[in-house]
């Protein structure tokens, strides 16, 4: 692989018709068949538009998915789920725990052995970690929301482990939730390295500031992950920068953590198209900080809320930005 | 034929009962065509807005795609004005089945337009921006014009309310370290700028009543897109001048000045913004859909008086008018006497209307942020039958305005909603004329769907500081 790995974080531009025909399978004006051959068919296009703008790892988009959270909430044994109150596909379910959630697989690996059907890509795939879960199921069985947490983690660390027999992946794990409420980063983390333990394979924790809608949930600085991150099992920590600055890339030079940066280089808040030399810009500067072999490039966060041309000139760009550095640097 | 009488004005029972009686009279006494009579449809109308762009009887005509005339007509009554009514439905029922352009009593200003479109328009801009020269003219400030004679945006306990919310949510903020330290305000649509003046003053002594220092760092940002409006507004702020910057801005699009701000500006304000913005409208019948169009005229008989009043050739008024809206009252040599030439032809403006079929929802002209499935939601909850506002000058502005907002920031809008399309069974929304500036109801409903979209949900609160206001305020919080 060349330095300046380029990734996309996860999601990929939603077409209009797409969320329309969400909305009509969610009022049963059409049937499950008919959007999961909708779903095939979009999969295949964003697994082919991210192969074509020369990104390095590629996921199938998720645009299988309603959401980040009624996504695994549907399929995490032992949540009970609720749909009454959604009116749009968008919108969260209301789901409750009411008991000890059972071991069971959640059914998302053929998500991966298709992905891996469409593509020789290295592949990734992401799911939302326990900690942003737990912000979303109520809880009316566990103690706390840390033991709520930790045994959603041992829960999803089974569909980690049936991800790696599979097929050879790489894994994200997403908490955007960590920036709402810093105050239990110390037990996020603990969870976090509950889902992950004895999954061989490169895995990455991402933490944004929300992209909900294409904008921010909260605000502030990166600062309050340091140090407690440092203990997370993962390789790669991905970070957005690109919509706020680059100022708290200099956390990794204070903290030097042990695993590698993936750089938000591409802001995903705004139809503005960066160019390959702005995204180079940005990954000069982060190289004052973090050695060339720690550093991965993506945009800062997922490219649901983009339209699809706009999506796909964003990550052109940021494979031309890479490229240009990697030149700079002597590389392929 | 179908009678829809909307609202009943006290005292006008009669009037309403004698219209119909002499509608039906005269279609008997012309013998008007059976297909055409079932397909009448007779609007008793009750008319908010004593000055407006209505004749006392208006006749709208559909056509469909291809400007085939079709056999649905509409004939609209203002029973404000009933004694004119009888001549009005002679005419309209000549006309109804003849060629709706072969008139001679009226001199148009333009050929049929969707309503965003028409030169009404152009008119109101002229109104904000050569506003000192109304004002002159009309000798009374404009929001001595508001049916209140006053702004709601201006009133004590309304403000003092909006600093004690604001203050709170600084607080929280401050509690959890996330204050930033530049706090933005925005208010859009700066009026005297005396509601400005009134909320700086009244922060700036709760700050220092509670101590919490937070005024030095406010940045408090007026936006309007009339350069007389901000110059008044930023003397009357007065000593809070450091604090204050005045912009430049279309209210359509706060964020293209402002894109620098994007995520960060924790309130933003507008009142009586949203209801003086374009709007094109739509009207349902029989499960079709169809787009208003209008057409700006002057009666003849109005345009005759008005040339000879300024000694001009009646055939001339249109283009003098066109270069009065381009140039201002200085067309006339005489701004005075150019002023009071653009009071009367205003004053003189009316709309012909015409429905222009549409094949479906999809081809609506609907503005940025608004989906097919949002109108069609909104069709959903509506009455069978109904016209509405498509509020896309509320909308656009909406949807370029929100992505200012920081997260825990919010937006409050002051103005005239319809909060459900039910209720546009109930009422004519507009437009009207105030003084020299054009006003509707703002669809409420769809400026929900534009939030939703945008990750915000709205609430309409009705405005309690003055009794009987009309006035409701729409607020934003983050959707979950």
């Amino acid at each position: 692989m060349p330095m300046l790995v380029t990734a996309v974080v996860g999601s990929y531009s939603m077409p209009a018709w797409l969320e329309r025909a969400k909305n009509d399978y969610l009022h049963r004006r059409i049937t499950r068949h008919d959007l999961d051959e909708m779903h095939d068919a979009v999969v295949k296009a964003a697994i082919k538009d991210q192969e074509i703008a020369g990104v390095d790892v590629i996921t199938d988009g998720e645009l299988r998915r309603d959401n980040m959270i009624d996504y695994f909430t549907e399929r995490l044994p032992g949540v009970e789920v609720d749909h009454t109150g959604k009116k749009s596909f968008f919108d969260f379910a209301s789901s409750v725990v009411r008991g000890r959630m059972p071991t069971a697989p959640l059914g998302l690996v053929p998500e991966l052995t298709f992905l891996k059907q469409y593509s020789t890509r290295r592949v990734k795939v992401s799911i939302t970690g326990p900690h942003s879960l737990v912000k979303r199921i109520r809880n009316e069985h566990y103690p706390s929301d840390e033991a709520f947490a930790l045994d959603n983690a041992r829960v999803l660390n089974l569909e980690l482990k049936l991800f790696v027999c599979a097929a050879p992946t790489e894994i994200q794990i997403d908490e955007p939730y960590y920036s709402g409420f810093p105050e239990d980063l110390g037990w996020g983390i603990r969870a976090v390295n509950a889902l992950v333990e004895g999954v061989q394979a490169r895995i990455g924790l991402h933490v944004c500031y929300g992209n909900r809608y294409g904008k921010p949930s909260w605000e502030g600085s990166y600062r309050y992950l340091f140090p407690a991150v440092l203990d997370a099992r993962v390789q790669q920590l991905t970070l957005e920068f690109a919509r706020r600055g680059e100022e708290d890339v200099t956390l990794f030079a204070e903290f030097k953590p042990p695993f590698d940066l993936g750089l938000g280089v591409i802001d995903v808040k705004t139809h503005d198209v960066e160019t390959p030399a702005i995204v180079a810009e940005r990954i000069r500067q982060a190289l004052r900080v973090v050695p060339t072999d720690r550093l991965a490039v993506n945009p800062d966060c997922g490219l649901v809320h983009l339209p699809r041309p706009v999506a796909f000139a964003k990550l052109e760009a940021m494979v031309a930005g890479a490229a240009i550095v990697r030149r700079e640097l002597g590389g392929a | 034929m179908i009678l829809h009488v909307n609202h009943l004005q006290p005292g006008v029972a009669a009037a309403a009962g004698a219209t119909v009686g002499s509608l039906l009279a005269l279609v008997e006494e012309a013998g008007l065509d059976a297909r055409l009579l079932a397909s009448l449809r007779l609007h008793l109308d009750w008319i908010q807005y004593r000055s407006n762009f209505r004749d006392p009887v208006s006749l709208r005509r559909a056509e469909g795609a291809d400007g085939q005339l079709l056999t649905l007509a509409e004939i609209a009554v203002d029973l404000r004005r009933p004694a004119d009514a009888p001549a009005g439905l002679r005419r309209a029922l000549r006309l109804l089945g003849a060629d709706a352009d072969d008139v001679d009593d009226r001199l148009w200003l333009e050929a049929f337009v969707p309503l965003r479109d028409s030169v009404i328009w152009r008119f109101n801009d002229l109104f904000w921006k050569r506003l000192t020269d109304w004002e002159a003219a009309s000798g009374r400030g404009f929001e001595q014009a508001l049916p209140s004679g006053r702004s709601d945006a201006n009133h004590p306990e309304a403000v003092a309310d909006s600093v004690a919310d604001f203050w709170t949510l600084l607080r929280e903020l401050d509690k959890r370290g996330g204050l930033p330290a530049e706090i933005f305000v925005l208010e859009i649509g700066v009026g005297t700028g005396t509601r400005a003046a009134l909320w700086l003053d009244r922060f700036q002594a709760l700050d220092e009543e509670r101590g919490t220092g937070y005024y030095p760092r406010l940045r408090f940002l007026l936006g309007d897109y009339s350069m007389p409006t901000l110059d008044r507004a930023l003397s009357a702020v007065g000593r809070h001048r450091e604090l204050v910057s005045v912009l430049a801005m279309d209210a359509h699009n706060p964020l293209k000045v402002l894109s620098f701000l994007r995520y960060k500006i924790l309130s933003i304000h507008l009142t009586n913004v949203y209801d003086n913005l374009a709007v094109d409208e739509l009207v349902r019948r029989d499960g079709r859909l169809y787009l208003v169009e209008a057409r700006a005229y002057l009666a003849a008989e109005t345009a005759a008086r008005i040339a000879g009043e300024f000694g001009l050739p009646a055939a001339s008024l249109p283009t003098t008018i066109e270069r009065l809206l381009e140039l201002g009252p200085e067309v006339l040599g005489d701004r005075v006497r150019g002023a009071a030439f653009w009071r009367q032809v205003w004053d003189g403006l009316r709309l012909e209307e015409r429905l222009r079929r549409l094949a479906g929802p999809a081809e609506a002209p609907l503005p940025p942020g608004v989906q097919v499935e949002h109108l069609e939601d909104m069709l959903a909850t509506a009455p069978d039958d109904v016209r509405f506002h498509i509020s896309r000058g509320a909308a656009e502005s909406f949807a370029n305005t929100l992505p200012l907002l920081h997260p825990r920031g919010y937006l409050h809008v002051q103005d005239i909603f319809v909060t459900s399309m039910e209720e546009y069974r109930h009422g004519f929304r507009g437009p009207g004329k105030l003084d020299g500036s054009v006003i509707n109801w703002v669809n409420g409903a769809m400026l929900g769907a534009v939030a939703a979209r945008a990750g915000y949900d709205v609430h309409f609160a009705p405005f309690r500081y003055r009794p009987n206001s009309r006035t409701s305020v729409l607020y934003t919080t983050q959707r979950d």
